[in-house]
Order: C-alpha cells, then sequence, then structure tokens
C-alpha cells in the first residue's frame, strides 16, 4: 500500500520503519530533514511538504505533539488537505483532545477525506517492537483498511468507537498510568523513609494484588534512581492539562488526577520535564535536606 | 466624558447604568438588540459594530464571559482595534486568563491603544449597589484617566501592577474564594454529621482566627439554605479553569485550587452550576450519611 508518514520522533521513526520493512511504498515529510535520513536510507521517499505526502499516498500517517501541531499539518498552508484526493484517510497517532480530534474529522469529512484518531500507548520501546497498544476511534467500516497498517505497528488493536473515542480511551490510558506512577513513587518514598531498600519492597509487591506492569517499569527506575527518559515527563504534564479541561468541560469530578496534575506541575518547575515521569519520586523528595555525602 | 460599553448583562448592565447616571454618554452595542431595551431612555447612542463604538469613544468597557469573547470584541472583524483611534482605551472587567490579557494588551498597542484589565469581586449585588472591588492591570497613565469612571461602579479600585495584573489579582481571589466556600460548606457539614449544629459552630468561630467575610455571608446562606446565586457555580468553574490553566503553564503546584476545582466540576456536572456556589454544600450532602 502506499502510505505517508510524519512525525519521525522517537515513536514516529520506528512505525514508519515497521511499515517499510512490511513492503509498504512510504512517503515521509518532516520539519527538520535530518529526521527522514535513516528512513530514506531503507527506501522511503522524500516530499516537499505535507500536501504532497497526501497526494502520493492511499493513507497518511501522523505521530505529532499536540492539537495544534495536527491541526497545521493538515490545513495549514502545503497541508494535508491541499493534497488529498476525496477517499483519502487521515490516521493520527498523536495523543490530543477528543474535541480537537472530532473538529479535525469534520473538516476532513467536507473534502471527502476520512480520519481515524488512533493514539497508542507503548511508548519509544513499544513502537521500536511493535508491540503498541492502538486505541481507534472513527468509522467502524474503516477497519479493513487499517488492517495492515495496524497489524504491524501494534500488538493490541482496539475499535473504541466513534470519532474522538480513541482519544478518551487514550486520556483514561494516562490517568490509570501516571496515577499508579505517583503510587509508585510514593510507596518509594514510605520505604525510604522507613529506612526500608524499595527494591526489597518492590519484589515482595510484584507478584501480589500491587502488582503491576507500572510497578515492574517504573518501579524500577525509581529504585535504581535511573530517572533517564523512558517517557518524556512534559509529554504527560501535556496529557493531564488535556484530560483535565475535558473534565471540566463535561462536569466531572477526577479528584486523584487534580492531585497528579499538581505533582506534575512542580515536576516541571523542577526542571525535569525531559527526564522520565518516573522523577515524580524526585518531587516527594524535594524538600528534603541535602545528602550530607554530597 | 464619551464612555464605550460592550457586554450588557447581569454584570455590564448597571455598570454601564451606573456611568450614565454619573453624566457620560454612552456607545452601545450588544449582539443581542433587546439587551439594549433598558437603555432607551437614557443617554446612550446604539451602534452596528464595536468599531462604530470605538469610532465614537474615548473609553470603551467590555464586560464578556471568557478570552474568545473579550478577543473577538476587541480584535475580531469590526472589532474595537478596527474603529479605534490612537489614544483611545480599552477596559477590560471580565475574567480572563492573564496571559490572554496580556497578548490582547500587546496587540492593542500595535494600534496605539490603550489596554487597562479590570476585573471586579462582588457580583450582580455589588454591580447594582456600585460596591464591586476593581483590580486593575496596566500603564498607570490610562489607569488614572479611567479610574474615575471605574469608581462610579466600584467602592476600591486598585492598580495592582503591568498588564495582565488585575487578572492575576483576581485569579487569586478565586482561589480563595473557592477553597474558601468549600472550606465553609465542609466544616458545616462535618459538625451536622457530628450531631453538632453548624449554626452555633458559625457564631463561635467568628470570634475566632477562623473569621472570614465567607464564614460569615456564605456561611448564613448555607444556614439558610438560600442556594440562589449570589454567584454561579459555573462561572467559579470557569474562574477555577483559569486558574489551573495558569498553574499548568508555570509549572506551579495548587493542592487546594486543584482539589476545589474539581469539586465545581461535580457541581456543574450534577445540574447545580446555575445555582450560587455554595451548592457545594449539596454536594457533600449527597455523599454523606443522614445527619443524626
Amino acid at each position: 500500500m502506499k502510505i505517508g508518514f510524519i512525525g519521525l520522533g522517537a515513536m514516529g521513526a520506528p512505525m514508519a520503519g515497521h511499515l517499510l520493512r512490511a513492503g509498504h511504498a512510504v512517503s515521509v515529510w518532516s520539519r527538520r530533514a535530518a529526521s527522514a535520513d535513516s528512513l530514506l536510507a531503507m527506501g522511503a521517499t522524500r516530499c516537499a511538504s505535507p500536501a504532497e505526502v497526501a497526494a502520493a499516498s492511499e493513507i497518511v500517517c501522523t505521530n505529532v505533539t499536540g492539537s495544534a501541531d495536527v491541526e497545521e499539518l493538515a490545513f495549514g498552508p502545503q497541508g494535508l488537505a491541499q493534497g488529498f484526493a476525496a477517499g483519502g484517510l487521515h490516521v493520527d497517532f498523536s495523543t490530543i483532545a477528543p474535541s480537537a480530534a472530532r473538529r479535525i474529522a469534520a473538516r476532513h469529512a467536507e473534502r471527502g477525506v476520512g480520519f481515524v484518531d488512533a493514539p497508542v500507548s507503548g511508548g519509544s520501546v513499544g513502537a521500536r517492537a511493535a508491540t503498541l497498544a492502538i486505541m481507534w476511534g472513527g468509522e467502524p467500516a474503516l477497519a479493513t483498511r487499517l488492517q495492515p497498517v495496524f497489524e504491524v505497528l501494534g500488538k493490541t488493536v482496539v475499535h473504541v468507537g466513534p470519532t474522538g473515542a480513541g482519544q478518551v480511551a487514550k486520556a483514561c490510558n494516562q490517568m490509570v498510568m501516571v496515577a499508579a506512577i505517583e503510587a509508585a513513587a510514593e510507596a518509594a518514598r514510605l520505604a525510604a523513609a522507613s529506612g526500608i531498600d524499595f527494591a526489597k519492597v518492590r519484589a515482595a509487591m510484584l507478584h501480589g494484588s500491587a502488582g503491576s506492569r507500572v510497578l515492574e517499569v517504573f518501579g524500577e527506575r525509581m529504585a535504581t534512581r535511573e530517572f533517564a527518559a523512558g517517557v518524556e515527563a512534559r509529554l504527560h504534564h501535556k496529557d493531564y492539562a488535556l484530560l483535565l479541561d475535558e473534565a471540566t468541560r463535561l462536569g466531572v469530578s477526577l479528584p486523584v488526577s487534580a492531585v497528579v496534575g499538581q505533582q506534575l506541575n512542580a515536576l516541571m518547575a523542577m526542571g525535569w520535564g525531559r527526564d522520565d515521569t518516573s522523577s515524580l519520586l524526585r518531587v516527594l523528595e524535594a524538600g528534603d535536606p541535602p545528602d550530607p555525602a554530597q | 466624558m464619551k464612555v464605550g460599553f460592550i457586554g450588557l448583562g447581569l454584570m455590564g448592565r448597571p455598570m454601564a447604568l451606573h456611568l450614565e447616571k454619573a453624566g457620560h454618554e454612552l456607545h452601545l452595542w450588544a449582539r443581542r438588540p433587546e439587551s439594549l431595551a433598558p437603555f432607551a431612555a437614557v443617554n446612550a447612542k446604539t451602534h452596528a459594530s464595536p468599531a462604530e463604538v470605538a469610532k465614537h469613544a474615548e473609553v470603551v468597557i467590555v464586560m464578556v464571559a471568557d478570552a474568545p469573547d473579550v478577543e473577538a470584541v476587541c480584535l475580531g472583524a469590526d472589532g474595537l482595534a478596527a474603529g479605534g483611534k490612537p489614544g483611545l482605551i480599552v477596559v477590560d472587567m471580565s475574567t480572563i486568563n492573564p496571559n490572554a490579557a496580556r497578548s490582547i494588551g500587546l496587540r492593542l498597542a500595535d494600534k496605539g491603544i490603550d489596554f487597562v484589565d479590570a476585573p471586579v469581586s462582588g457580583g450582580e449585588t455589588g454591580a447594582i449597589n456600585a460596591a464591586l472591588t476593581v483590580m486593575a492591570g496596566g500603564e498607570a497613565a490610562a489607569f488614572e484617566k479611567v479610574k474615575p469612571l471605574l469608581e462610579k461602579m466600584g467602592k476600591s479600585v486598585t492598580l495592582i501592577g503591568d498588564s495582565g495584573a488585575g487578572q492575576v489579582a483576581k485569579a487569586c481571589n478565586q482561589i480563595l474564594t473557592g477553597v474558601g466556600v468549600l472550606a465553609v460548606a465542609e466544616a458545616f457539614n462535618f459538625a451536622t454529621r457530628s450531631g453538632v449544629d453548624a449554626g452555633k459552630v458559625r457564631e463561635a468561630l467568628l470570634g475566632g482566627f477562623a473569621y472570614s467575610k465567607i464564614l460569615e455571608n456564605h456561611g448564613q446562606r448555607m444556614l439558610d439554605r438560600n442556594f440562589k446565586p449570589g454567584f454561579k457555580a459555573w462561572m467559579h468553574q470557569k474562574d477555577l479553569r483559569i486558574v489551573m490553566e495558569e498553574a499548568h503553564r508555570m509549572g506551579l503546584m495548587l493542592p487546594s485550587a486543584a482539589a476545589t476545582a474539581q469539586v465545581f466540576n461535580a457541581i456543574v456536572g450534577s445540574g447545580m452550576g446555575e445555582n450560587d456556589s455554595i451548592s457545594a454544600l449539596m454536594l457533600l450532602e449527597k455523599v454523606s450519611t443522614p445527619a443524626t
């Protein structure tokens, strides 16, 4: 299939690589030309604009940061909308506001172009290993067309509901995951304050009722004080603005998420936004007296 | 003075009428023509657009709902910037995001138009009684020119600092009032569920360190179970949204405000948004065992 890919970062580049290896013809465009080099070496074609990518592709995938980035790619000057033929399909893997996804879908529909929101969970590790969890929203009939793309990128693919439903699922995912990271950090804090080795506590908990993927992965980073990303905390911080904004819009109370959002604010202020979200442990330690050993 | 006024709602209407009573000539535009009806018999001219209002006025006061509305009135097609001459002063008395206020101020400055953010506290009652608290941000020279107008609408008028500073003060005000109303509701619910008369608790506390206007006024209305606004819960929710957006932008931890904002989400979500903010009490009661 002829597939376009825009957004060749830590997630997008390996995803586009999998599509190439699966035998698809992949067209790319990137703001910084160098981001595409490794894919060109694998046989991808470079385009001069998003519009050119859309003109050359049956499906265009995007994986960028914010709602505004996706809207700019789709409808900005030389955007996808100017290149798509009627019947084209835009698959957005970015994490954006559900309302933004619905807005983008409506604008594409005016031109007969389809849109699917398909945010993913699993991080750059999952992207490289092609084990992402893909949660998508849009016309269920598109499933057959999407199958060849999704099957080479992810292990779990769930059609959640209509447009925007994928983003709602992703918001739920972030809420549950980051709250669990905060809980792990607080456990690490309590253990350390009690003079107990958190690595042992973690090992004990891992196969009990409190065992979780977060405790396994992020708990280990905390135990070994390995705070390099992983998942950059600034991205979770961004996602919390989205989900708390939805809570306001819908009039639902999310007390734990609100508190976690505040811990993330403090994390950003401490300058750890590009470190791993396990840095939430360091936020809890921020008020401690300096370590005399250092 | 020739004063433009845009935003003739519950707050704006009485505020504009105070200015007219003080002898100023009003220049009005309204999205909905029926908003202009109360001004038919007074010294007021109506116009076809904000741009037309700006053409005829020395100062234009804006009192609308949120940042996108202020942007549209100031900088949209046929907005104030399209009609205002250099030297015009725009006073925005709406409650909006401080950062949005700074941005609007900068873009108006490009056209030689001065911008003062001057949000208010005191609600509809304060507007009707000309007893509002006005918190202003902007250039001192522009503030001094509009201060006599603000004093016709408010009892306390303070220049807090540069552009956006008025909105920062208002945000602080909403943190204190939001958290404060919830604290009083929690204390009263705690007393009641403990089998103790909340009215007696209030009376005792008014003499001590927990005294506050909120305990006195909002507390009394909770005891009277008078949930009429006052200040509508959905507006408090909106103002806390602004506070939390700024906290996110600056990387600032506001744990109490964050928790309070979630309670206001629940108040609005459960259909009490048009009630006064003290409806927080009813929300707490819904999830409490009946009083003994």
